[in-house]
């Protein structure tokens, strides 16, 4: 069986990789690695900012601390915050709000409104929100540490498989949307340009005579603003083509960003996982490492724990036939829950190669 | 009696103008109708969840509405219908 080796060990260092990612099945221990890591790399002098994206938080639990969408110092070098997608949209929907002023008439601000509230029920919502809080976070970590940011890398602990892989394909998806926009754009201020080009510039002149321009009427309600206004849907199609191609270029870069996997010896998470593993990979993203969680201990278990590792080990072995060309590291089972920051930094060790046999458990 | 040749310029000015209004008034009418069904495909795909088309989009389009509600009431009173023709979206 192969032994299980260690994470690359220039996450550590300074110019190492400044998005991590982890990801995986639910359960199978995706927060305690990331929370792991973040002190490992906090230990280290990579300052962390550790985000955990999962609706149904419990990176707060495992620091027995209470967390926010705000970053929140849990130690020297490590902030953690856990985000909050329904504030996330309620910001969003507040920005909408404000671009309006000035666009509508007032009678359909009321309107307006109503359509706004009910898209805070929408489906995807809550998800696009959460994508666009990450998508900005990783712009973050690529600017310049002097505008007040307080860390050097992003550790997200990400929500399970499915959610995960969905984050990944959605900038792609997003940029066609947006793509296709842009070009119904184009058209039209093309088909705009052909006419002013024909009216020879002269419409100005002959509207200050009084003359009823005849393509007005076809155009129905083409007014003065009508091309600031086109000009706003291209800028606001824009921005967002930027942000999502931004996201999606630092998502593929392995200089930047680095993608960790959780799983356990188990059937189903090795079958998911060689899914997740197989997509990732079709997207180009960078899987730099892999943990294999509670692994049984070395040493005499009993009966009952032998038969276990009996079937364990032929995992193991799948787990190595499948995912032969990432580094692996195995963490073995403890004896009690994981729970505070002595056990996180141990597993630290663990995942670093710092602590290379796992003693038996206290 | 000689015509003034001021007058003249300007008859011919005017003669020019109607000309060219003959020629391009056809043309410029196209132009303008095909903008217009440009901008509906355009408004309407971005209405598109409202009509039961799914849209990924949707959540990000909302940015753009208030630039597109004016445009919408015009398209439905264009189209015929007194009232917005969409359940959920109404602008008058």
């Amino acid at each position: 069986m192969t032994p299980s080796s260690s994470f690359p060990g220039f996450l550590r260092e300074p110019g190492g990789p400044r998005i991590l990612f982890i990801g995986g099945k639910g359960g199978v221990g995706k927060t305690t690695t990331a929370s792991a890591l973040a002190l490992e790399l906090a230990r280290s002098g990579r300052r962390c900012l550790l985000v955990s994206t999962d609706p149904a938080h419990s990176l707060g639990d495992v620091f027995g601390i209470r967390l926010g969408p705000r970053p929140k110092r849990l130690r020297e070098g490590l902030l953690a915050m856990e985000l909050d997608p329904d504030e996330e949209v309620g910001r969003y929907l507040d920005q909408v709000r404000e671009n309006m002023q000035g666009l509508v008439r007032p009678a359909m601000y009321h309107e307006i409104e109503r359509q706004l509230e009910l898209s805070r029920q929408a489906p995807g919502a809550v998800e696009a929100a959460t994508m666009d809080r990450i998508s900005r976070l990783m712009a973050q970590a690529t600017g310049p540490t002097s505008r007040g940011r307080e860390w050097d890398v992003l550790v997200f602990d990400t929500a399970p498989t499915g959610h995960t892989l969905r984050l990944l394909a959605l900038p792609e998806i997003m940029a066609a949307w947006t793509e296709g926009l842009l070009r119904r754009r184009d058209r039209s201020d093309a088909w705009g340009r052909a006419l002013e080009r024909l009216s020879g510039g002269r419409a100005g002149e002959r509207a200050g005579e009084g003359d009823e321009l005849s393509y007005i009427d076809e155009v129905g309600s083409e007014r003065p603003s009508d091309d600031d206004r086109s000009h706003r849907i291209r800028e606001v199609l824009l921005e967002r083509r930027r942000s999502f191609t931004r996201a999606r270029r630092l998502l593929l870069d392995p200089a930047m960003t680095a993608f960790i996997w959780v799983l356990i010896p188990e059937k189903l998470p090795i079958l998911e996982s060689e899914k997740a593993v197989h997509t990732l990979a079709e997207h180009r993203v960078p899987v730099v490492g892999m943990v294999v969680n509670r692994v049984l201990p070395a040493g005499e278990l009993g009966a009952f724990l032998e038969a276990r590792r009996a079937q364990e080990e032929a995992y193991l072995a799948r787990i190595g036939e499948s995912f032969a060309q990432i580094p692996r590291v195995h963490v073995p089972l403890l004896a009690r829950d994981v729970e505070g920051v002595e056990t996180l930094e141990r597993i630290g060790r663990i995942l670093m190669g710092d602590e290379t046999t796992a003693p038996p458990p206290t | 009696m000689t015509p003034d040749p001021d007058d003249l310029r300007g008859r011919l000015r005017r003669a020019g103008e109607l000309l060219r209004e003959f020629y391009e008034g056809r043309h410029r009418g196209a132009l303008a109708r095909s903008r217009r069904d440009e901008d509906d495909l355009f408004m309407l795909l971005v209405l598109s969840e409202t009509m039961g088309i799914p849209n990924p989009a949707s959540y990000y389009t909302l940015e753009l509405l208030p630039l597109l509600y004016d445009r919408f009431h015009e398209w439905h009173l264009r189209m015929g219908m007194e009232h917005s023709p969409l359940e959920g979206f109404r602008c008058c």
